[in-house]
């Protein structure tokens, strides 16, 4: 097991939500909830972190920003699209100005869905995108490039992207 | 003796020449050859007499000549003062002037019936030896340097400007002959002409400019020196009244022998002008205004020249001010003020020369009050500071001056960029200012020195004094040091035109700078040493050789990481700054605004004008040193000479040098930065644990802090600049030199002081990125380091004033421990520890608490290695604190380690505690309540501590 996943940094990002998957972000933070158990602090700065939290859809506003963090935080990095929004679009997929989730700017390795997410499954949201984490730092250690062109999830949201990525969906249903 | 004749025509024959050549292909040979032979025959002195001082017998009849000869230029000066006076129409002048001619007048009437001419009027001593090489060597190489400078400026006044660069050539070979007059005579008639020379000659440099304000600043320069002119004059009326013999050198003797009486007037006088040509408060704003001259003249007048024959004359007097207490009570006093309050000055300013003039005068401050204590080891550190203070000042007027010509700006907020625009200036002007303030450098060796003078005449308002203005010149510099340090991705390298002349003195200064800082120790040992046993039959050891040792190596290193690009790492992945997202251009910090808008994103520098306002502070300076002066006159004159010449009290404290060789220190530092790491990670992670359960939290794991070290080591590599990272190894570096040094027991002072110089590398690279968060972090940092900083002096002061030594071994020898007699202090060091460790309330700079500081402050642009460098560094820090706490209750007995950890333990607890119970205040909170508990702990026990001897 790598360090990667052990100090797990988090840069949280509002995209274009409710604010209830926001809430719900702090919530984890709170004594309840003690995301630090695991390692894991709220940096706020792109170049600190190693995990970017996503909550709401991208919209036309928004998705140069988001792109923008993306590439200022270092590799191995991970993101994790947190609420429904964040992975689809949610209930807002339909609107004007939104262009859906955030797989439509950047690569989501982590989808979470909720609506609001609960803090369980940030914290599990999470803690997968660690294991993608351990698993870029194990390629840089061999000087491969971080990312993994077969596994890759790919930006726009395409099918093939989507299904590589670990979807907790499906892992909630099973629960 | 020829070489001294030599010494004061070359500069002469010169000056006459270049009065001649008004062409540029005449002027620049002569300029040069005139400089270079001033240069070598300086050198030439400096080998013939180090250590051989040396009267220069003359035949009476020369004696005689040059006496007569030395009054007529007096009265000469005299009377082209007041046909300045008149041209001008200016009244002060005329009044000032008609005064000192008819002093003059009298005082060369004296000196043609006196028939006591003195066969020997010239005089060389070490000091003199190391005024002459300072003059010769700092004084032509600015020459130089003129003459290049002197082509743009006439450049930029236009065409068709009369062009008086002849004139102005000619006067600055006139004031270095002028100068070695003074340095050399030790007839005061003889050396009462130089003086005044140098008076007259400022005042035409600095009127150089003829227009409206040089002209207010030339009239503001010789009124204000006139005095001091009137001062010398009387002195040697009454000197002649009294039947002292007018020769410098042997006044203390004369003193020691016939007693003080009669010389108290005279010595009050002499010292009036002294502190006047030094610029000290009340008289500070002549060399303010001397800066609306060409940067040579402001060169030569502030760093090597002008100012310096003041405090020579102070230092040279420094022995009879042991003898006559009120007169010292004065020096010190005025000194001790306008060093405190021109630092804190400086701060509000933004204009560069004013910056430097203000520091100068702070400088010239501290070495007045050095000799007006007048022990051997003030005399040790006024001597040190005039050497590096001259080679630091007058490096960093060259660059200014030259940047300005580049730039078009003498402003620090327009040096923005500089490090890309002007790389080679930008760096000699970074050594200029490292040199004047940064821990290695001669000048706060100087301070450890003063500070041990001080202590011996109990004298703890000065001490504080010291401390606080200690404190400001880090805030003033380190701001200006910040500005130069950022780094831009584009900018274009403007450096072509800057003239080969100009380079070679820029060049040849900073290497006298690093020399100067190399030859520490032989310069104590071998020049300075000897000249304090010839005066006072004995030299004091402040300083371990070793210490000195480790100082030159960092010193070497440190111009090295400037200098060369090493530590340049050119293949990292390079990143932009940090702008929320919403970067458009980062190079010129544009955004993304609100509505659409593009925004720019600005910083200034940090001015402070409502708490450093030079309104308020001059008024204040200038009431307090005037009343002073008054205070000082009036008790002389009220006073019967008996009971004035009562010898100053003070209790000599040997500095006990116990701390270990060069071995111990290396093991020392070997062993600190092989445990601190472990035990410092250790406490971090039982810190955020302990956190977690005062929150009701279960926490991260103990070994937190080392994961998040290896994952930021894996990260990665990508920096803003190719610089940084080089920056912060420093830093822990020198942070891992402090630690050694005092886990061996070796010196506390330069403990606290390389503590201060890994902050300051850290606060450089922040300031390199040029991004928003990191430079408002780094100016946190730095108003940190000015809100604690006094009371870690004061801290050492009380170390030194309870042990008789700085070396922390001294502690394993004391029947009880420290903190028995220091309890304000520790009180006040465990204020400061809040700060220093970043717990909150006080951590401003950068805070490991998510709802106090989102971005991370000074580390915002750093990541992956360099993070964790500066977590490696925290945790080397926070251990070395903490031995500083422990370090109170450490006495000789095997028990003390227990009682020590113990009390550690405690107060690691409370800052923890602390840290999660306060909320982070405002900064104006953090310096009022560190600097109010600094004042009250430094001067409740200092002036227990040093009085008690006296008691």
């Amino acid at each position: 097991m790598g360090y990667s996943s052990k100090s797990p940094w988090l840069i949280h990002y509002d995209g274009s939500s409710c604010n209830g998957c926001d809430i719900e972000v702090l919530d984890a933070l709170t004594p309840l909830y003690d995301i630090e158990r695991f390692g894991i602090i709220n940096t706020g700065n792109p170049k600190h972190a190693d995990i970017f939290l996503v909550t709401g859809s991208v919209n036309h506003q928004n998705i140069g920003v988001v792109q923008h963090i993306y590439e200022q935080m270092l590799e191995p990095k991970v993101v994790v699209a947190c609420g429904v929004c964040a992975c689809t679009g949610g209930v807002f997929r339909d609107c004007y100005n939104v262009l859906g989730g955030v797989d439509k700017a950047i690569p989501v390795d982590v989808y979470a869905p909720g609506c609001a997410i609960r803090p369980e499954s940030i914290i599990d949201a999470v803690l997968e995108g660690v294991k993608v984490l351990d698993a870029k730092a194990d390629r840089m250690r061999r000087g491969l490039p971080a990312v993994d062109p077969e596994t890759a999830p790919a930006v726009s949201g395409s099918e093939a992207g989507a299904s590589a990525a670990v979807n907790l969906a499906a892992k909630e249903a099973t629960n | 003796m020829a070489i001294i004749g030599m010494l004061i025509a070359v500069p002469l024959v010169a000056a006459a020449l270049l009065l001649v050549a008004r062409d540029d292909s005449q002027r620049d040979p002569i300029a040069i050859v005139a400089a270079i032979i001033i240069a070598m025959l300086a050198a030439l002195t400096a080998v013939t007499y180090l250590n051989a001082p040396a009267f220069f017998e003359v035949p009476v009849s020369v004696a005689e000549l040059g006496t007569y000869a030395a009054a007529i230029i007096d009265v000469l000066l005299g009377f082209i003062i007041l046909s300045y006076a008149i041209r001008y129409r200016n009244a002060w002048a005329l009044g000032l002037g008609a005064v000192q001619l008819a002093t003059a007048i009298w005082c060369g009437v004296l000196a043609f019936e006196s028939t006591e001419h003195g066969a020997t009027p010239l005089y060389i001593d070490n000091l003199s030896v190391i005024m002459v090489l300072i003059v010769g060597v700092v004084g032509s190489l600015i020459c130089v340097y003129a003459l290049g400078y002197m082509k743009d400026f006439q450049a930029h006044q236009g065409e068709g400007a009369p062009d008086r660069r002849h004139q102005f050539m000619a006067l600055m070979f006139l004031f270095l002959s002028a100068m070695f007059i003074i340095v050399l005579s030790d007839n005061m008639d003889w050396m009462l002409a130089g003086w005044e020379i140098t008076t007259v000659c400022s005042f035409l440099m600095i009127g150089y400019a003829q227009n409206e304000e040089s002209k207010k600043s030339a009239l503001l320069q010789i009124n204000l020196n006139m005095i001091g002119g009137i001062a010398f004059h009387v002195a040697i009326i009454l000197m002649h009244g009294a039947g002292v013999p007018l020769s410098l050198s042997a006044l203390p003797a004369f003193a020691a022998i016939v007693g003080t009486e009669r010389l108290v007037l005279p010595l009050m006088l002499l010292a009036v002008a002294g502190l006047v040509k030094a610029a000290q408060m009340p008289f500070h704003s002549w060399l303010l205004g001397a800066m609306v001259a060409p940067t040579p003249t402001s060169a030569l007048l502030h760093s090597s020249t002008m100012v310096k024959a003041g405090v020579f004359l102070l230092v040279k007097l420094a022995p009879l001010f042991l003898m006559v207490p009120v007169a010292s009570l004065m020096v010190v006093f005025i000194g001790g003020v306008t060093f405190l309050l021109c630092s804190f000055m400086a701060i509000s300013q933004s204009n560069a020369k004013r910056v430097l003039a203000y520091s100068t005068i702070a400088n010239l401050g501290l070495i007045s009050a050095c000799a007006g204590v007048g022990t051997p080891p003030a005399v040790w550190a006024a001597v040190f500071l005039i050497i590096f203070h001259t080679v630091s000042k007058s490096l960093l007027f060259l660059c200014v001056g030259t940047v300005e010509h580049r730039i078009g700006s003498r402003n620090i907020e327009d040096m923005d960029g500089l490090f890309s625009r002007l790389p080679r200036l930008t760096r000699f002007m970074m050594l200029g200012i490292m040199g004047m303030f940064v821990a290695p450098f001669g000048m706060l060796i100087s301070k450890w020195a003063t500070l041990v003078s001080f202590a011996e005449t109990g004298n703890a308002p000065f001490l504080v004094m010291l401390a606080f203005g200690s404190a400001a010149t880090f805030f003033f510099w380190a701001k200006w040091l910040g500005k130069l340090a950022g780094v831009p991705q584009r900018a274009e390298n403007e450096e072509g035109g800057v003239h080969r002349t100009e380079w070679a003195a820029i060049g040849s200064v900073a290497v006298l700078l690093l020399l100067s800082c190399v030859a520490l120790p032989l310069l104590s040992q071998g020049v300075v040493g000897p000249y304090l046993a010839g005066v006072y039959a004995e030299a004091p050891s402040l300083i371990d050789i070793d210490n000195l040792v480790i100082m030159v190596v960092i010193v070497v290193f440190i111009a090295i990481v400037l200098l060369t690009p090493w530590g340049r790492a050119t293949k990292k992945k390079r990143v932009e700054v940090y702008l929320g997202g919403q970067c458009t251009d980062p190079d010129t910090r544009r955004y993304h605004g609100s509505m659409g808008r593009t925004m720019t994103s600005s910083k200034r520098n940090w001015y402070m004008e409502d708490i450093f306002g030079e309104p308020l502070i001059t008024r204040i300076g200038v009431i307090i040193s005037s009343a002073v002066l008054f205070v000082a006159f009036a008790v002389s004159l009220m006073l019967s000479p008996a009971l004035l010449s009562v010898p100053m009290l003070f209790s000599e404290r040997n500095v006990l040098l116990v701390g270990p060789g060069l071995p111990g220190i290396l093991i020392g530092i070997v062993c600190f930065a092989i445990a601190a790491p472990i035990i410092g990670c250790l406490l971090d992670g039982l810190d955020r644990k302990l956190s977690a359960r005062m929150q009701g939290r279960v926490g991260p794991r103990l070994l937190q802090p080392y994961y998040d070290v290896r994952k930021l080591l894996q990260k990665e590599q990508a920096s803003v600049n190719a610089v940084d990272e080089a920056y912060i190894t420093c830093a822990l570096i020198s942070c891992t030199v402090a630690g050694g040094m005092f886990v061996s027991g070796s010196n506390l002072l330069m403990c606290v002081f390389l503590v201060t110089l890994a902050t300051l590398f850290v606060v450089i690279a922040a300031y390199s990125a040029r991004s928003p968060f990191a430079d408002t972090g780094a100016d946190r940092e730095c108003l940190q380091v000015m809100s604690y900083e006094p009371m870690l002096l004061i801290m050492t002061m009380g170390f030194f004033a309870a042990t008789q030594s700085f070396d922390v071994v001294q502690l394993t020898r004391l029947p009880a421990p420290i903190v028995t007699v220091l309890p304000p202090i520790f009180a006040g060091l465990l204020f400061i520890l809040t700060i220093k460790l970043r717990k909150s309330p006080f951590d401003l700079s950068y805070s490991h608490h998510a709802h106090q500081e989102l971005v991370k402050g000074i580390t915002t642009e750093m990541s992956g290695r360099t993070l964790a460098k500066v977590e490696i560094m925290h945790w080397c820090e926070s251990v070395l604190f903490l031995m500083w706490v422990g370090m109170f209750f450490i006495w000789d007995s095997p028990l003390s380690g227990v009682v020590a950890l113990v009390v550690v333990a405690a107060v690691w607890f409370f800052e923890i505690w602390i840290d999660n119970n306060f909320a982070r205040v405002k900064w104006q909170t953090c310096l009022k309540l560190a600097w109010l508990v600094a004042l009250v702990a430094g001067l409740v026990n200092l002036s227990y501590v040093l009085l008690t001897p006296f008691i």
